[in-house]
């Protein structure tokens, strides 16, 4: 059964250069490059105007951005291994100095942040993860070691309790919050992993990267739930459906794909550029619609919706 | 036969500044002369040089497109015998004895190698740098460049391709169908050199990847018509770059432009070597200006090729970045204005930001087990860059 999402809009080169992240609230999406502005971009007005733009965030760029359920707190990780909070208050984005100065020395690549905003997890390039609460002064609360492997990306359950990362040796680690390490290892992926998200539920965990298969786990058992092939070249992100019924993935080739996880296949596929998709997002379920937000190579934002009404 | 070289690269003729060498030699030692001759409690005998600073910033210059110091910031620094301290007496000693072998290399007009001098007395001026160093000081406090101290550096760069060098009426340089190795020449005032048949000059970082396309006559065979294949083993030396600018200079009024491509490594150190060629070294600033390139094209290699082909050829020729690699890419983005956010080269500047998303990096020599081989994807790539 295929489902249609159409175009819906998109913020046209968004950014000079490449987008390599992108973070989405209820209302806003915010954009990330290789330049050193992060953009925000309204959702819920048509056309998807640009509402912010904060300028000289990072100076070297900007290669992970990420935000909290409520879309109050977000963070953002530069080339240059600066790390930066920012809050909003009605609709408008500010640098949290003081939170920003507590995490300057964080020497982490990727970063999730936990649903209420709270805890900050990250992944270095030596495979260090770290978790640091921001309610604290940004004190870090945790630090696990793992076998050296450059940590390319970083996931949080939605109830704060399970923290995994892709590495790129091909391991995946799933952590829980309180107690350390899960007594089982995730196997399925040898190549390197780029994407790591929990299912909203935290039930599931997929993975993927230049193995070109996604893989579903089961955060409970470690046991691989099903292997979802159709990529041809190496998925670079993955971001679930609010109700967690569908997978979405983008790949270095341009491909953006949508996956029932209920059938365990690909629904849609889109193929509006043949430069890399770095970031895939969806937008939280609203009345409007549901939908979701593409960027990377091509420099624009792109937004889809599902198809209603046959 | 074709355009003769350029013009040198100062507007002041070369007898002028052999002169002015001359000048400061003679009048350097007798001032040392002068100061041997009083009694030793009154002598004094030292030598001042002036030197640049490191300069705290740099910037491309508009016009030429060169890499080039904000602001000079000379220093002036005084070596006298017997020195303070045993290092100064050293340098003092040195700065003669070198003063002395360009004395007699100016005089007989013949030219000498930094590597020549420097074998003169290893064990005396205990590295190459040294050398170098003073030679470079001296050309600044006299006022000239190295090449009127009848200094050279020694030439490691090799070129293939329809390039032929005359002087004084004879052929010196033949680099076509040449099977064995030709060091890229130095090109003096009156020479002639014809590059009349070539369309295009192939400027490739390394040595392997040059021999290999030599080897399959690559300069004759090219789609593009027949050309150059020049490299420089790595960062290239002085030599390599001011010869590419000669061929810059040469053609630059001709009816059939000729294009200038670069062919790199797919890593921190191939967008550095683009650039040095491109814009100038970072380290010697003074220089840039008369050996940059600025219409050089970057061919790649990108890592999204050796992605495409890595998959394709189904060899894992993608090699993981090093932290060194990481760091080295970050200084580079830091400190490089040619890589700045708002520089000349945003694709520069997105190519080593996509390694640090991927973390990976990518030899030329992927390009071997192509379909087609790297002269297919060379052709092709000359071809999108028209």
């Amino acid at each position: 059964m295929s489902r249609q999402y159409l175009a819906w809009g998109s913020a046209d080169n968004a950014h000079p250069v490449d987008i390599f992240s992108l973070a989405a609230t209820e209302k806003q999406v915010i954009s990330a490059s290789g330049a050193p502005s992060l953009k925000v971009h309204s959702t819920v007005d048509a056309d998807f105007p640009l509402v912010q733009s904060l300028d000289g965030a990072h100076a070297l760029g900007c290669h992970h951005v990420v935000t909290d359920a409520g879309g109050t707190r977000a963070v953002s990780a530069g080339f240059a291994g600066d790390v930066k909070v920012w809050s909003c208050q009605d609709g408008y984005w500010s640098a949290d100095a003081a939170a920003s100065a507590n995490l300057s020395e964080l020497n982490v690549w990727a970063v999730a942040l936990s649903e209420n905003g709270q805890y900050l997890a990250g992944v270095s390039q030596d495979g260090h993860i770290g978790v640091w609460d921001l309610k604290a002064d940004g004190a870090q609360i945790r630090d696990h070691e793992t076998k050296g492997s450059f940590g390319t990306c970083v996931d949080l359950s939605a109830d704060g309790q399970f923290i995994a990362t892709g590495h790129e040796n091909g391991a995946v680690y799933i952590f829980t919050t309180e107690h350390g390490r899960m007594p089982f290892s995730l196997s399925g992926l040898v190549k390197p992993v780029r994407a790591v998200a929990f299912s909203p539920g935290g039930k599931i965990l997929a993975a993927a990267g230049d193995s070109k298969v996604i893989v579903l786990y089961d955060t409970s058992s470690g046991e691989q739930i099903a292997n979802l092939s159709g990529h041809s070249a190496w998925v670079l992100s993955l971001s679930w459906s609010t109700t967690g019924e569908y997978l979405l993935s983008s790949s270095f080739d341009g491909k953006v794909k949508v996956w029932s996880i209920d059938t365990k296949t690909c629904v849609a596929t889109h193929s509006e550029t043949e430069k890399a998709v770095w970031s895939v997002k969806w937008l939280p379920k609203t009345a409007r619609s549901e939908g979701f937000a593409t960027g990377g190579a091509n420099r624009s934002v792109a937004f889809y919706r599902e198809a209603t009404g046959g | 036969m074709a355009p003769s070289a350029s013009s040198p690269r100062t507007a002041i003729p070369k007898q002028d500044r052999q002169a002015s060498v001359r000048a400061y030699i003679d009048s350097t030692l007798t001032a040392l002369v002068d100061q041997l001759s009083l009694s030793p409690a009154e002598a004094k005998p030292c030598i001042a040089i002036r030197c640049r600073a490191t300069p705290a910033n740099c910037t491309i210059n508009r016009g030429s497109g060169a890499l080039e110091a904000v602001q000079n910031v000379e220093m002036h620094r005084t070596y006298s015998w017997p020195g303070a301290t045993a290092y100064e007496s050293w340098k003092f000693t040195v700065i003669i004895r070198i003063l002395a072998i360009i004395d007699q290399a100016v005089r007989t007009g013949q030219w000498v190698s930094k590597r020549d001098i420097y074998y003169i007395d290893p064990a005396y001026f205990r590295s190459q740098d040294t050398v170098d160093t003073v030679i470079d000081e001296l050309a600044y406090t006299i006022g000239v460049d190295r090449g009127a101290l009848n200094v050279e550096a020694a030439g490691k760069g090799l070129i293939t391709g329809c390039f032929s060098l005359k002087r004084d009426s004879h052929v010196v340089v033949n680099a076509q169908f040449s099977s064995q190795d030709t060091l890229v020449p130095r090109i003096q005032e009156g020479d002639e050199f014809d590059i009349s048949a070539t369309r295009w000059v192939l400027v490739i970082e390394k040595e392997a990847v040059f021999h290999r396309l030599v080897q399959n006559n690559y300069h004759i065979k090219a789609v593009a018509g027949q050309g150059i294949l020049i490299t420089g083993k790595g960062y290239p030396d002085i030599r390599t770059r001011e010869f590419i600018r000669q061929l810059v200079d040469a053609t630059s009024n001709d009816r059939i432009p000729r294009r200038f491509y670069a062919l790199v490594d797919g890593d921190p150190h191939g967008i550095g070597i683009l650039s040095t060629y491109k814009y100038g070294s970072l380290a010697h600033l003074h220089d840039n200006a008369s050996l940059n390139i600025p219409n050089l094209q970057w061919l790649g290699l990108k890592v999204s090729d050796a992605i495409t082909t890595s998959a394709a050829s189904g060899s894992d020729g993608l090699l993981t970045l090093t932290f060194r690699d990481r760091k080295k890419i970050v200084a580079m983005l830091r400190n490089n204005p040619v890589l700045a956010n708002d520089g000349p080269e945003a694709e520069w500047r997105m190519e080593l930001q996509r390694m640090l998303m991927l973390n990976i990096k990518a030899e030329i020599e992927l390009m071997y087990d192509r379909e087609g081989g790297l002269e297919m994807w060379i052709d092709r790539r000359m071809f999108r860059q028209e």
